[in-house]
C-alpha cells in the first residue's frame, strides 16, 4: 500500500466525500478554521512577546503561561480537527501542493521550538519569572515561534491561491 | 439555508443596481489596481497581514474579554488588563484597514458588489462602536468591570457578544470568497 492509496481513501471516505460534495460544509469549515488559527496564533503571541520584552513585562511568565496556554491548546486542537476535514476533501491535492507541505513542515518545527523551550529553557524559570530579563534561549524561542507562525499564516493562505496548480 | 442563498442574491441584484458598479470599475482601471492585478504576491501578502492582524486583535479581545468573564488573568485588575491589551486592538484595526483596502483596490468587484462583503461592514463598525463604548465605560468607572464570577449579568453578556461579533466577522471574511459576484 502506497502513501497514495491512503490519500485517495481518505478523499473517497464518506466524510471526504461529504466535505467535497456539499456547497457549504468546505467554506464553514474553513470559517471556524480561521477562527481557531487565528486563536492559536493571537495568544501565543501574547506569550512570545512576554518572551521578548515587548509586552507585558510586569507579568510573571509562568502566570502569562498560565493564563494563554490553555486557550492556545484548545484552539489548536480545533485547527487541527478541522483542518483534517479539510484535507480530507482533497488529500492528494493538498500532497501535492508545495505550500501545504511548507505549512505542515513549520507546524513541526514551532512544535519542536516549543518543545525544546518547554523542557530544557522553562526548567530554570523561576530565576527569571518576574522583575528580570529573560535569558538568550528564552527569547530566541520567542522570536521563532512568531516567524513560524506567520509562515504557517502565509503558507495557508497560498493553498487557496494554488491548490488547482499541482494536479 | 436556501432563504439566506435567497436574500444574499436579492443583495447582489440591488447592490447590481447601485453607483458601486460604477465606482468599482472606475477603481479597477486606476494604475495602482492594475499594478496590483499583474504582480500575484500583492494579494496573498495582504491577506497574509490581514489575517495576522486579526489573530493580534482578536487575541488581544480574547484576553480582555475572557478577564471579564473571569475565565483568565485573574491575578491582574480590569485596569492592568485593558491597557495591555486594547492598545494592540486599535493599531490592528488600522493594519486591517490598510490591508482591507488594498484588496478592494486590488479586486473591487469581488469586495464591492459582494453582500457577504457589506455585511462584514455592518458587523465591524458594530464592533467598533461596541468597543468604543467599553472603552468609555471602562474609564469612567473601571470599578464597575472589576467582575468575576459574580460579576454584573449585562457586563458579562457584553463580553460574550463581542467575542461572538469578532467570530462573525471572520466567518463573513471567509464567506467573501464564496460569495456569488
Amino acid at each position: 500500500m502506497t502513501l497514495e492509496t491512503i490519500w485517495r481513501a481518505l478523499e473517497s471516505s464518506p466524510i471526504g466525500a461529504f466535505v467535497a460534495a456539499s456547497p457549504w460544509a468546505f467554506p464553514t469549515i474553513e470559517s471556524i478554521h480561521v477562527i481557531a488559527i487565528v486563536t492559536v496564533v493571537g495568544s501565543i503571541a501574547v506569550m512570545d512577546l512576554r518572551l521578548l520584552g515587548v509586552a507585558s513585562n510586569n507579568y510573571a511568565v509562568t502566570t502569562m503561561s498560565r493564563d494563554t496556554l490553555p486557550w492556545t491548546w484548545g484552539a489548536f486542537v480545533i485547527a487541527a480537527i478541522s483542518g483534517t476535514l479539510l484535507f480530507m476533501s482533497k488529500a492528494t491535492g493538498y500532497m501535492q501542493n508545495p505550500y501545504f507541505l511548507w505549512k505542515m513542515g513549520l507546524l513541526v518545527l514551532a512544535g519542536l521550538n516549543m518543545a525544546v523551550f518547554h523542557l530544557f529553557t522553562w526548567r530554570s524559570v523561576s530565576n527569571w519569572d518576574s522583575d528580570c530579563a529573560i535569558p538568550l534561549t528564552g527569547k530566541v524561542a520567542g522570536a521563532l515561534s512568531l516567524l513560524l507562525w506567520i509562515g504557517v499564516i502565509f503558507c495557508g493562505r497560498l493553498i487557496g491561491f494554488t491548490l488547482g496548480l499541482y494536479e | 439555508m436556501s432563504s439566506l442563498g435567497d436574500l444574499l442574491y436579492a443583495l447582489t441584484e440591488w447592490l447590481r443596481t447601485t453607483p458601486l458598479v460604477d465606482l468599482a470599475i472606475w477603481i479597477s482601471n486606476l494604475p495602482l489596481s492594475l499594478s496590483i492585478g499583474t504582480h500575484f504576491w500583492v494579494i496573498p501578502i495582504a491577506q497574509t497581514l490581514h489575517i495576522l492582524a486579526i489573530a493580534m486583535a482578536f487575541g488581544s479581545v480574547l484576553m480582555i474579554n475572557l478577564r471579564v468573564l473571569g475565565l483568565t488573568g485573574r491575578s491582574r485588575t480590569m485596569a492592568q488588563t485593558v491597557r495591555r491589551y486594547l492598545p494592540w486592538i486599535w493599531w490592528a484595526l488600522l493594519v486591517l484597514i490598510l490591508t482591507g483596502i488594498t484588496m478592494i483596490i486590488g479586486e473591487p468587484v469581488r469586495e464591492l458588489i459582494n453582500p457577504v462583503f457589506w455585511i462584514k461592514m455592518v458587523l465591524v463598525i458594530a464592533a467598533i462602536v461596541l468597543s468604543l463604548w467599553f472603552q468609555a465605560i471602562a474609564r469612567r468607572n473601571m470599578a464597575q468591570w472589576e467582575v468575576t464570577h459574580d460579576g454584573r449579568l449585562t457586563i458579562r453578556l457584553g463580553a460574550v457578544g463581542i467575542i461572538l461579533l469578532w467570530c462573525a466577522i471572520m466567518v463573513a471574511g471567509r464567506w467573501i470568497a464564496y460569495a456569488p459576484v
